[in-house]
């Protein structure tokens, strides 16, 4: 058998990076709501920041940076490069905040 | 004056002048037009992250803490700076940025970035790390001729000048001669 571990336990985790993702979605959902002010529904994880959300570096900045400050965490640059849909960002900043706990 | 020594003057002088000027020309066409260039550049010394202290600060940019604090109350006023006193020792004040004061300095070092991007991408990477290693050795002689004349008592070169003021210096120089 491949996988030894505790069935509970692995779908606890999974359960929790879920939840801890859809947080994220949340922030960055109601922060792209109060920008382009258009409906939340009107947002997926595939859209591209720039090109389906038409966000210009100012906005990404801005969004950098209150991401940065609710989560305790640094963006930089490079890593932002391959930073191209919502999911992305979503992705990235679960990242930096579990290796920042740990 | 050889050639060389004459092309390689007037390339160093139009680099500097270029960066200096392309800088200032997107600041006043980007969102912070309200900045100069010298204080991004102190925006810049403070960092989108840990509060500073103003000495360090001032240190950073070559400049007396006394300049710095008028440059700061600027930046107060203008809503890119917060400033707050040291809550263990109420003698240390520390500075910080703001959300726009955030915003601006990562403008700025995408700005640096892009810039360098455009310089590095016909070259090879050897080729990059030999352009690298040539500018910085350029940059370590002209640093080490800056800190002789900060040496000299009374000279205007003694606090290191904005580099706006250094290209205006420069001009005003060959307009007269």
């Amino acid at each position: 058998m491949d996988d030894t571990g505790d069935p509970r336990e692995r779908n606890l985790t999974e359960t929790d990076i879920a939840k801890k993702k859809d947080m994220i979605l949340d922030d960055i959902i109601k922060f792209l709501v109060k920008e382009l002010d258009i409906s939340p529904t009107e947002i997926n994880p595939d859209m591209s920041i720039e090109e389906d959300l038409t966000f210009d570096s100012l906005q990404i900045y801005e969004l950098v940076v209150d991401l940065e400050e609710a989560y305790d965490i640094r963006l930089p640059d490079d890593m932002l490069d391959s930073v191209v849909t919502v999911g992305d960002f979503v992705d990235l900043v679960y990242t930096l905040t579990v290796e920042h706990e740990q | 004056m050889t050639h060389e020594e004459q092309e390689l003057g007037l390339l160093l002088s139009r680099v500097f002048e270029n960066v200096v000027m392309t800088e200032e020309k997107s600041l006043q066409k980007g969102y912070f037009s309200d900045l100069s260039i010298a204080e991004m550049h102190t925006l810049d010394a403070i960092g989108p992250y840990e509060a500073r202290t103003m000495s360090e600060t001032a240190q950073s940019l070559g400049v007396t803490t006394g300049t710095l604090t008028v440059s700061i109350d600027r930046l107060v006023r203008k809503g890119y700076v917060i400033r707050k006193r040291d809550e263990h020792d109420r003698r240390i004040v520390r500075i910080s940025l703001t959300r726009d004061g955030k915003v601006a300095c990562r403008m700025h070092s995408k700005f640096h970035a892009v810039l360098a991007r455009h310089i590095l991408e016909p070259y090879a990477e050897d080729e990059k790390d030999m352009l690298i290693r040539m500018v910085s050795d350029i940059d370590e002689f002209l640093t080490a001729q800056l800190v002789r004349y900060d040496d000299e008592e009374d000279n205007e070169m003694s606090i290191r000048k904005t580099a706006r003021d250094v290209a205006a210096q420069q001009r005003r120089r060959e307009d007269n001669g």
